[in-house]
Protein backbone atom coordinates (compact mmCIF):
# COMPACT_ATOMS: atom_id res chain seq x y z
CA UNK A 1 0.00 0.00 0.00
CA UNK A 2 1.18 3.42 -0.65
CA UNK A 3 1.97 6.01 2.30
CA UNK A 4 -0.30 8.68 1.85
CA UNK A 5 -3.70 5.92 2.04
CA UNK A 6 -1.91 4.28 4.55
CA UNK A 7 -1.57 6.86 7.04
CA UNK A 8 -4.75 8.45 5.99
CA UNK A 9 -6.53 5.01 6.97
CA UNK A 10 -4.47 5.00 9.91
CA UNK A 11 -5.85 8.35 10.74
CA UNK A 12 -9.79 7.04 9.97
CA UNK A 13 -9.53 3.95 11.57
CA UNK A 14 -10.54 5.04 15.13
CA UNK A 15 -12.89 7.43 14.59
CA UNK A 16 -14.95 4.91 11.95
CA UNK A 17 -15.31 2.32 14.43
CA UNK A 18 -16.53 4.96 17.31
CA UNK A 19 -19.12 6.23 14.79
CA UNK A 20 -19.65 2.81 13.58
CA UNK A 21 -20.39 1.96 17.72
CA UNK A 22 -22.53 4.87 18.24
CA UNK A 23 -24.28 4.04 15.20
CA UNK A 24 -24.79 0.15 16.77
CA UNK A 25 -25.47 1.24 20.31
CA UNK A 26 -27.86 3.68 19.59
CA UNK A 27 -29.75 2.37 17.47
CA UNK A 28 -32.25 1.01 19.00
CA UNK A 29 -32.42 4.00 21.96
CA UNK A 30 -35.81 4.93 22.79
CA UNK A 31 -34.33 7.47 25.41
CA UNK A 32 -35.39 10.80 24.21
CA UNK A 33 -32.00 12.82 25.25
CA UNK A 34 -29.84 10.21 23.58
CA UNK A 35 -31.61 9.56 19.88
CA UNK A 36 -30.27 7.20 17.66
CA UNK A 37 -27.21 8.39 15.80
CA UNK A 38 -29.27 7.48 12.31
CA UNK A 39 -31.41 9.97 13.28
CA UNK A 40 -29.00 13.02 14.45
CA UNK A 41 -27.42 12.29 10.77
CA UNK A 42 -30.90 12.73 9.26
CA UNK A 43 -31.33 16.13 10.77
CA UNK A 44 -28.21 17.57 10.37
CA UNK A 45 -28.47 18.72 6.46
CA UNK A 46 -31.51 20.29 7.57
CA UNK A 47 -30.48 22.57 10.52
CA UNK A 48 -27.28 23.31 9.11
CA UNK A 49 -28.18 24.85 5.76
CA UNK A 50 -26.37 27.64 3.96
CA UNK A 51 -28.94 29.95 5.47
CA UNK A 52 -27.92 28.71 8.80
CA UNK A 53 -24.00 28.67 8.33
CA UNK A 54 -24.37 32.24 7.20
CA UNK A 55 -26.06 33.43 10.22
CA UNK A 56 -24.63 31.44 13.00
CA UNK A 57 -21.74 29.57 12.10
CA UNK A 58 -20.01 31.99 9.87
CA UNK A 59 -20.21 34.95 12.50
CA UNK A 60 -18.93 32.78 15.28
CA UNK A 61 -15.97 31.46 13.30
CA UNK A 62 -14.86 35.00 12.83
CA UNK A 63 -15.06 35.76 15.95
CA UNK A 64 -13.10 33.23 16.44
CA UNK A 65 -10.56 34.04 14.08
CA UNK A 66 -10.41 37.59 15.40
CA UNK A 67 -10.15 36.34 19.03
CA UNK A 68 -7.50 34.33 18.15
CA UNK A 69 -5.63 36.71 15.99
CA UNK A 70 -5.46 39.09 18.47
CA UNK A 71 -4.23 36.21 21.46
CA UNK A 72 -1.63 35.34 19.29
CA UNK A 73 -0.78 39.27 18.31
CA UNK A 74 -0.93 40.38 22.08
CA UNK A 75 0.91 37.22 23.14
CA UNK A 76 3.62 36.49 21.11
CA UNK A 77 4.80 40.10 21.07
CA UNK A 78 4.39 40.62 25.42
CA UNK A 79 5.81 37.14 25.34
CA UNK A 80 9.21 38.07 23.29
CA UNK A 81 9.40 41.32 25.57
CA UNK A 82 9.48 39.32 28.84
CA UNK A 83 11.15 36.32 27.55
CA UNK A 84 13.92 38.82 26.51
CA UNK A 85 15.12 40.44 29.79
CA UNK A 86 15.32 38.71 32.81
CA UNK A 87 14.72 41.88 35.19
CA UNK A 88 10.91 41.74 33.30
CA UNK A 89 10.78 38.02 34.36
CA UNK A 90 11.14 38.60 37.77
CA UNK A 91 8.25 40.96 37.69
CA UNK A 92 5.86 39.60 35.59
CA UNK A 93 5.90 36.19 36.34
CA UNK A 94 3.89 35.94 39.39
CA UNK A 95 1.45 38.27 37.75
CA UNK A 96 1.11 35.98 34.74
CA UNK A 97 0.93 32.70 36.99
CA UNK A 98 -2.30 34.59 38.49
CA UNK A 99 -4.29 35.44 35.59
CA UNK A 100 -3.21 32.23 34.23
CA UNK A 101 -4.60 30.63 36.89
CA UNK A 102 -8.45 31.92 36.04
CA UNK A 103 -10.78 30.33 34.82
CA UNK A 104 -11.08 32.36 31.24
CA UNK A 105 -15.16 31.73 31.58
CA UNK A 106 -15.52 32.96 34.92
CA UNK A 107 -14.58 36.46 32.59
CA UNK A 108 -17.31 36.63 30.98
CA UNK A 109 -20.28 37.95 33.21
CA UNK A 110 -17.29 39.92 34.21
CA UNK A 111 -16.64 41.27 30.79
CA UNK A 112 -20.30 41.48 29.66
CA UNK A 113 -20.45 44.39 32.73
CA UNK A 114 -17.65 46.32 30.67
CA UNK A 115 -18.21 44.98 27.18
CA UNK A 116 -21.34 44.34 26.85
CA UNK A 117 -23.10 41.69 24.82
CA UNK A 118 -21.91 42.20 21.39
CA UNK A 119 -19.41 40.91 19.03
CA UNK A 120 -16.31 43.04 21.24
CA UNK A 121 -17.37 41.07 24.45
CA UNK A 122 -16.94 37.41 22.88
CA UNK A 123 -13.99 38.42 20.94
CA UNK A 124 -12.01 39.56 24.02
CA UNK A 125 -13.57 36.66 25.71
CA UNK A 126 -11.96 34.37 23.09
CA UNK A 127 -8.57 36.18 22.97
CA UNK A 128 -8.32 36.48 27.11
CA UNK A 129 -8.49 32.60 27.42
CA UNK A 130 -6.50 31.91 24.19
CA UNK A 131 -3.41 34.62 25.17
CA UNK A 132 -2.06 32.73 28.15
CA UNK A 133 -0.70 29.75 26.29
CA UNK A 134 0.69 31.45 23.82
CA UNK A 135 1.83 34.34 26.33
CA UNK A 136 3.96 31.27 28.69
CA UNK A 137 5.53 29.25 25.56
CA UNK A 138 6.74 32.63 23.95
CA UNK A 139 8.20 33.59 27.23
CA UNK A 140 9.58 30.35 27.82
CA UNK A 141 10.76 29.44 24.53
CA UNK A 142 12.52 32.95 24.28
CA UNK A 143 14.18 32.27 27.13
CA UNK A 144 15.60 28.99 26.41
CA UNK A 145 17.09 30.09 22.97
CA UNK A 146 20.42 28.54 22.39
CA UNK A 147 23.18 30.85 24.36
CA UNK A 148 25.70 29.62 21.25
CA UNK A 149 23.19 30.50 18.49
CA UNK A 150 22.96 34.30 20.81
CA UNK A 151 26.56 34.70 20.84
CA UNK A 152 27.06 33.91 17.46
CA UNK A 153 24.87 36.30 16.49
CA UNK A 154 25.86 39.01 18.82
CA UNK A 155 30.06 38.53 17.30
CA UNK A 156 28.61 39.32 14.33
CA UNK A 157 26.44 42.13 15.85
CA UNK A 158 22.82 40.91 14.76
CA UNK A 159 20.65 42.95 16.77
CA UNK A 160 17.46 45.13 16.59
CA UNK A 161 14.54 43.72 14.19
CA UNK A 162 16.83 41.46 12.07
CA UNK A 163 17.65 39.81 15.32
CA UNK A 164 14.19 39.40 16.58
CA UNK A 165 13.22 37.94 12.92
CA UNK A 166 16.16 35.78 12.16
CA UNK A 167 16.77 34.71 15.47
CA UNK A 168 14.24 35.10 18.69
CA UNK A 169 11.17 34.51 16.73
CA UNK A 170 12.51 31.09 15.03
CA UNK A 171 14.30 29.80 17.75
CA UNK A 172 10.97 30.29 19.54
CA UNK A 173 9.31 28.96 17.51
CA UNK A 174 8.36 25.51 18.44
CA UNK A 175 7.17 26.51 21.72
CA UNK A 176 5.62 29.09 20.52
CA UNK A 177 3.51 26.90 18.23
CA UNK A 178 3.46 24.43 20.86
CA UNK A 179 0.87 27.44 23.04
CA UNK A 180 -0.72 28.71 19.57
CA UNK A 181 -2.00 24.68 19.32
CA UNK A 182 -3.56 24.75 22.52
CA UNK A 183 -5.08 27.72 22.49
CA UNK A 184 -6.94 26.58 19.20
CA UNK A 185 -8.49 24.56 21.33
CA UNK A 186 -9.27 27.10 24.23
CA UNK A 187 -10.56 29.44 21.75
CA UNK A 188 -12.99 26.91 20.44
CA UNK A 189 -14.41 26.55 23.90
CA UNK A 190 -14.70 30.23 24.64
CA UNK A 191 -16.71 30.73 21.55
CA UNK A 192 -19.23 28.46 22.56
CA UNK A 193 -19.12 29.37 26.07
CA UNK A 194 -19.37 33.04 25.10
CA UNK A 195 -22.01 32.75 22.88
CA UNK A 196 -24.14 30.59 25.33
CA UNK A 197 -24.74 33.74 28.15
CA UNK A 198 -25.98 36.35 25.79
CA UNK A 199 -26.15 36.05 22.35
CA UNK A 200 -29.11 36.23 19.48
CA UNK A 201 -26.53 34.62 17.10
CA UNK A 202 -23.81 31.73 16.91
CA UNK A 203 -23.36 28.10 17.15
CA UNK A 204 -23.10 27.63 21.01
CA UNK A 205 -26.12 30.17 20.66
CA UNK A 206 -27.95 28.01 18.74
CA UNK A 207 -27.28 24.88 20.07
CA UNK A 208 -28.48 25.80 23.60
CA UNK A 209 -31.64 27.50 22.03
CA UNK A 210 -32.07 23.76 20.50
CA UNK A 211 -31.76 22.24 23.85
CA UNK A 212 -33.91 24.71 25.80
CA UNK A 213 -36.54 23.91 23.09
CA UNK A 214 -35.92 20.24 23.73
CA UNK A 215 -35.14 19.86 20.03
CA UNK A 216 -32.61 16.83 20.89
CA UNK A 217 -31.20 14.97 17.78
CA UNK A 218 -30.52 18.85 16.66
CA UNK A 219 -28.77 19.78 19.45
CA UNK A 220 -26.81 16.80 19.21
CA UNK A 221 -26.26 17.60 15.08
CA UNK A 222 -25.18 20.79 16.41
CA UNK A 223 -22.12 19.18 19.00
CA UNK A 224 -21.10 17.09 15.77
CA UNK A 225 -20.48 20.13 13.60
CA UNK A 226 -18.83 21.86 16.84
CA UNK A 227 -16.53 18.52 16.72
CA UNK A 228 -16.31 18.90 12.84
CA UNK A 229 -14.84 22.10 12.63
CA UNK A 230 -12.46 21.76 16.01
CA UNK A 231 -11.13 18.71 13.67
CA UNK A 232 -11.00 21.26 10.65
CA UNK A 233 -8.93 23.76 12.24
CA UNK A 234 -6.28 21.32 14.04
CA UNK A 235 -5.71 19.69 10.69
CA UNK A 236 -5.30 23.41 9.00
CA UNK A 237 -3.34 24.14 12.18
CA UNK A 238 -1.28 21.28 11.54
CA UNK A 239 -0.70 22.35 7.95
CA UNK A 240 0.52 25.58 8.56
CA UNK A 241 3.17 24.36 11.37
CA UNK A 242 4.57 21.78 8.84
CA UNK A 243 5.29 24.40 6.61
CA UNK A 244 6.61 27.23 9.19
CA UNK A 245 8.69 24.65 10.94
CA UNK A 246 9.48 23.02 8.59
CA UNK A 247 13.31 23.35 9.31
CA UNK A 248 12.55 22.06 13.02
CA UNK A 249 10.92 18.42 11.56
CA UNK A 250 13.49 18.26 8.97
CA UNK A 251 16.45 18.55 11.81
CA UNK A 252 14.59 16.40 14.24
CA UNK A 253 14.65 13.96 11.36
CA UNK A 254 18.11 14.14 10.31
CA UNK A 255 18.88 13.99 14.59
CA UNK A 256 16.98 10.60 14.58
CA UNK A 257 18.73 9.39 11.21
CA UNK A 258 22.46 9.91 12.63
CA UNK B 1 47.09 43.96 15.94
CA UNK B 2 46.00 42.60 18.63
CA UNK B 3 46.74 43.16 22.58
CA UNK B 4 45.98 41.62 25.44
CA UNK B 5 46.87 43.18 28.46
CA UNK B 6 46.92 41.98 32.22
CA UNK B 7 43.14 40.56 31.39
CA UNK B 8 41.59 39.48 34.63
CA UNK B 9 38.24 37.76 34.91
CA UNK B 10 36.82 36.81 38.01
CA UNK B 11 33.06 35.11 38.09
CA UNK B 12 30.87 36.39 41.31
CA UNK B 13 28.02 34.52 42.37
CA UNK B 14 26.48 32.22 44.75
CA UNK B 15 28.68 33.32 47.49
CA UNK B 16 31.92 32.71 45.99
CA UNK B 17 34.03 33.65 43.69
CA UNK B 18 36.20 32.35 40.79
CA UNK B 19 39.30 33.47 39.19
CA UNK B 20 39.37 32.17 36.12
CA UNK B 21 41.92 34.39 34.55
CA UNK B 22 44.06 36.21 36.75
CA UNK B 23 46.64 38.17 34.54
CA UNK B 24 47.37 37.54 30.66
CA UNK B 25 49.32 39.69 29.04
CA UNK B 26 50.29 38.46 24.94
CA UNK B 27 49.85 39.53 21.79
CA UNK B 28 49.38 38.71 18.32
CA UNK B 29 50.87 40.08 15.19
CA UNK B 30 49.11 41.61 12.02
CA UNK B 31 48.71 37.99 9.86
CA UNK B 32 50.26 35.71 12.54
CA UNK B 33 48.82 32.55 13.68
CA UNK B 34 49.05 31.92 17.07
CA UNK B 35 47.24 28.70 18.70
CA UNK B 36 46.07 28.88 22.23
CA UNK B 37 46.74 25.88 24.43
CA UNK B 38 46.19 24.72 28.06
CA UNK B 39 45.35 22.23 30.05
CA UNK B 40 41.51 21.43 30.20
CA UNK B 41 39.60 23.66 32.75
CA UNK B 42 42.26 26.56 32.09
CA UNK B 43 39.55 29.38 30.99
CA UNK B 44 40.36 29.00 27.48
CA UNK B 45 36.78 30.00 26.61
CA UNK B 46 36.84 32.79 29.13
CA UNK B 47 39.17 33.88 27.26
CA UNK B 48 38.28 33.85 24.14
CA UNK B 49 35.02 35.52 24.97
CA UNK B 50 36.90 38.12 26.59
CA UNK B 51 38.75 38.95 23.60
CA UNK B 52 35.67 38.85 21.31
CA UNK B 53 33.63 41.31 23.37
CA UNK B 54 30.70 38.92 24.47
CA UNK B 55 32.13 38.93 27.86
CA UNK B 56 33.38 42.00 30.16
CA UNK B 57 36.50 41.46 31.69
CA UNK B 58 37.00 42.18 35.73
CA UNK B 59 39.85 44.39 34.62
CA UNK B 60 42.49 44.92 32.02
CA UNK B 61 41.82 45.41 28.80
CA UNK B 62 41.82 43.88 24.68
CA UNK B 63 42.96 46.29 22.06
CA UNK B 64 42.29 45.82 18.80
CA UNK B 65 43.98 47.81 16.22
CA UNK B 66 45.05 50.01 19.04
CA UNK B 67 40.97 50.47 19.46
CA UNK B 68 39.70 49.08 23.58
CA UNK B 69 37.48 46.19 22.60
CA UNK B 70 33.77 46.59 24.60
CA UNK B 71 31.92 44.83 22.21
CA UNK B 72 31.72 42.63 19.90
CA UNK B 73 33.75 44.59 16.97
CA UNK B 74 33.05 45.02 13.63
CA UNK B 75 36.95 43.36 12.22
CA UNK B 76 36.49 40.54 14.35
CA UNK B 77 34.54 37.19 13.57
CA UNK B 78 34.10 34.25 15.99
CA UNK B 79 34.22 30.38 15.21
CA UNK B 80 32.91 28.49 17.89
CA UNK B 81 33.40 24.93 18.83
CA UNK B 82 29.26 23.59 18.77
CA UNK B 83 28.69 23.98 14.81
CA UNK B 84 25.55 22.39 15.08
CA UNK B 85 24.30 25.29 17.55
CA UNK B 86 26.37 28.07 15.98
CA UNK B 87 24.30 27.83 12.13
CA UNK B 88 20.82 29.06 12.33
CA UNK B 89 18.60 25.68 11.45
CA UNK B 90 16.03 27.77 9.63
CA UNK B 91 17.79 29.08 7.42
CA UNK B 92 19.64 28.16 4.41
CA UNK B 93 24.09 27.36 4.22
CA UNK B 94 23.67 30.60 1.84
CA UNK B 95 21.59 32.66 4.22
CA UNK B 96 23.87 31.82 6.74
CA UNK B 97 26.96 32.93 5.46
CA UNK B 98 24.87 36.43 4.23
CA UNK B 99 23.28 37.38 7.45
CA UNK B 100 26.27 38.92 8.99
CA UNK B 101 26.45 40.80 5.68
CA UNK B 102 22.74 42.14 5.59
CA UNK B 103 23.85 43.83 9.10
CA UNK B 104 26.75 45.47 7.53
CA UNK B 105 24.86 47.08 4.97
CA UNK B 106 26.59 45.94 1.94
CA UNK B 107 24.60 46.12 -1.02
CA UNK B 108 22.99 42.62 -2.43
CA UNK B 109 25.65 42.12 -5.87
CA UNK B 110 28.31 42.32 -3.48
CA UNK B 111 26.96 40.26 -0.95
CA UNK B 112 25.85 37.41 -3.17
CA UNK B 113 30.00 37.70 -4.27
CA UNK B 114 30.86 37.55 -0.82
CA UNK B 115 29.48 34.37 0.05
CA UNK B 116 29.77 32.61 -3.35
CA UNK B 117 33.49 33.05 -2.98
CA UNK B 118 33.58 32.30 1.04
CA UNK B 119 31.59 29.05 0.18
CA UNK B 120 33.45 27.87 -2.74
CA UNK B 121 36.99 28.96 -0.60
CA UNK B 122 35.88 26.17 2.28
CA UNK B 123 34.89 23.54 -0.31
CA UNK B 124 31.36 24.01 -0.68
CA UNK B 125 30.28 25.94 -3.79
CA UNK B 126 27.05 23.36 -4.83
CA UNK B 127 25.52 23.26 -1.00
CA UNK B 128 24.03 26.90 -0.73
CA UNK B 129 20.45 25.73 -0.67
CA UNK B 130 21.19 23.31 1.75
CA UNK B 131 20.22 23.62 5.29
CA UNK B 132 22.61 22.78 7.52
CA UNK B 133 21.33 19.84 9.60
CA UNK B 134 21.20 18.00 6.15
CA UNK B 135 25.03 18.67 5.87
CA UNK B 136 27.78 16.38 7.73
CA UNK B 137 29.22 17.84 11.16
CA UNK B 138 32.66 18.42 9.19
CA UNK B 139 30.33 20.54 6.76
CA UNK B 140 28.51 22.62 9.04
CA UNK B 141 31.55 23.54 10.60
CA UNK B 142 32.77 24.52 7.03
CA UNK B 143 30.01 26.85 6.83
CA UNK B 144 30.70 28.68 10.00
CA UNK B 145 34.30 29.09 8.40
CA UNK B 146 32.57 30.38 5.35
CA UNK B 147 30.24 32.90 7.08
CA UNK B 148 33.17 34.23 9.35
CA UNK B 149 35.45 34.24 5.90
CA UNK B 150 32.54 36.23 3.92
CA UNK B 151 32.47 38.58 7.20
CA UNK B 152 35.97 39.93 5.56
CA UNK B 153 37.51 40.30 9.18
CA UNK B 154 40.69 41.26 10.19
CA UNK B 155 41.18 38.64 13.01
CA UNK B 156 39.62 35.22 13.23
CA UNK B 157 39.09 34.10 16.70
CA UNK B 158 38.20 30.21 16.65
CA UNK B 159 37.62 28.55 19.77
CA UNK B 160 38.15 24.68 19.43
CA UNK B 161 36.47 24.55 16.31
CA UNK B 162 37.31 21.11 15.05
CA UNK B 163 37.05 19.60 18.55
CA UNK B 164 33.73 17.64 17.76
CA UNK B 165 34.74 16.08 14.40
CA UNK B 166 36.70 13.08 13.79
CA UNK B 167 39.83 12.38 12.94
CA UNK B 168 40.15 12.66 9.07
CA UNK B 169 37.20 15.80 8.55
CA UNK B 170 39.75 17.52 11.09
CA UNK B 171 42.68 17.14 9.40
CA UNK B 172 41.24 18.44 5.98
CA UNK B 173 40.16 21.45 8.33
CA UNK B 174 43.09 22.42 10.00
CA UNK B 175 44.60 22.18 5.80
CA UNK B 176 41.78 24.84 5.37
CA UNK B 177 42.41 26.96 8.26
CA UNK B 178 46.08 27.12 6.91
CA UNK B 179 45.04 27.66 3.63
CA UNK B 180 42.66 30.50 4.37
CA UNK B 181 45.33 31.90 6.92
CA UNK B 182 47.45 32.49 3.66
CA UNK B 183 45.16 33.20 0.63
CA UNK B 184 43.60 36.19 2.85
CA UNK B 185 46.43 37.67 5.32
CA UNK B 186 43.39 37.14 8.15
CA UNK B 187 45.12 36.98 11.39
CA UNK B 188 44.05 33.99 13.43
CA UNK B 189 44.16 33.16 17.02
CA UNK B 190 43.21 29.76 17.39
CA UNK B 191 42.06 28.39 20.71
CA UNK B 192 42.20 24.28 21.30
CA UNK B 193 43.53 21.82 23.44
CA UNK B 194 45.07 19.51 21.33
CA UNK B 195 48.53 19.90 21.23
CA UNK B 196 49.55 18.37 18.00
CA UNK B 197 47.00 20.30 16.72
CA UNK B 198 48.39 23.66 18.04
CA UNK B 199 51.89 23.07 17.02
CA UNK B 200 50.54 21.69 13.68
CA UNK B 201 49.07 24.88 12.80
CA UNK B 202 50.34 27.81 14.32
CA UNK B 203 53.71 30.53 14.08
CA UNK B 204 53.38 30.41 17.52
CA UNK B 205 52.11 28.53 20.32
CA UNK B 206 50.44 30.56 23.68
CA UNK B 207 50.65 27.91 26.26
CA UNK B 208 48.33 28.96 29.60
CA UNK B 209 48.60 27.54 33.24
CA UNK B 210 46.15 26.02 35.14
CA UNK B 211 43.35 28.26 36.03
CA UNK B 212 43.63 30.68 38.25
CA UNK B 213 45.39 31.48 34.38
CA UNK B 214 48.31 33.10 33.05
CA UNK B 215 50.45 32.66 30.43
CA UNK B 216 53.46 29.67 31.07
CA UNK B 217 55.37 30.16 28.02
CA UNK B 218 54.78 31.90 24.64
CA UNK B 219 56.83 29.54 22.21
CA UNK B 220 58.02 30.19 18.84
CA UNK B 221 57.06 27.35 15.96
CA UNK B 222 60.38 27.45 13.70
CA UNK B 223 58.74 24.82 11.34
CA UNK B 224 58.99 25.83 7.37
CA UNK B 225 55.75 27.49 6.42
CA UNK B 226 54.78 24.64 3.98
CA UNK B 227 53.29 22.38 6.17
CA UNK B 228 51.15 18.75 5.20
CA UNK B 229 49.79 16.21 7.33
CA UNK B 230 52.28 13.77 6.32
CA UNK B 231 55.67 15.31 6.21
CA UNK B 232 55.19 18.04 8.50
CA UNK B 233 53.86 15.35 11.39
CA UNK B 234 57.00 13.39 10.75
CA UNK B 235 59.41 16.03 11.23
CA UNK B 236 61.78 15.44 14.04
CA UNK B 237 61.13 19.27 14.91
CA UNK B 238 57.81 18.65 14.93
CA UNK B 239 58.21 16.03 17.58
CA UNK B 240 60.34 17.55 19.56
CA UNK B 241 57.93 20.92 19.68
CA UNK B 242 55.36 19.11 20.43
CA UNK B 243 56.79 16.83 23.73
CA UNK B 244 57.84 20.64 24.79
CA UNK B 245 54.92 21.93 25.03
CA UNK B 246 53.67 18.56 26.25
CA UNK B 247 56.08 19.02 29.19
CA UNK B 248 54.61 22.74 29.26
CA UNK B 249 51.40 21.32 30.08
CA UNK B 250 51.92 19.06 32.30
CA UNK B 251 54.24 21.77 34.25
CA UNK B 252 51.20 23.74 34.19
CA UNK B 253 48.86 20.95 35.49
CA UNK B 254 51.31 20.24 38.57
CA UNK B 255 51.42 23.86 39.09
CA UNK B 256 54.61 25.15 38.77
Amino acid sequence: MNRVPRRLAATLALPSLLVAFWWWASAGSTSFYLPPLRQILAVFPQVWTVDRFETDVLPSLARLAAGYLLAAVVGIGIGVVIGRSRVVRGIAEPGLEFFRAIPPPVLVPILMLFAGIGDQMKIIVIATGALWPILLNTVEGVRAADSVLIDTARSFRIGGLRRLRHLTLPAAGPQIFAGLRQAVSIAIILMVISEMFAANEGLGFAIIQFQRSFAVPEMWSGTILLGLIGFGLAWAFRLVERRVLFWYFGMRAAARDH
Amino acid sequence: MLEIEHLRKVYDGHGRSVEALRDLTFRVGAGELVCLVGPSGCGKTTLLRCLAGLLEPTSGRTLLEGQPVTGPPERMAVVLQEYGRSLFPWMTVAANVELPLREKKLPKARRRELVTKALTEVGLADAGTAYPWQLSGGMQQRVAIARAVAYEPHVLLMDEPFAAVDAQTRADLEDLVRRIWKDLGVTILFVTHDIDEAVYLAQRVVILSNSPTVVQEDLTVDLPAERDQLSTRSDPRFTKLRGHVYEQIQKAKAGT
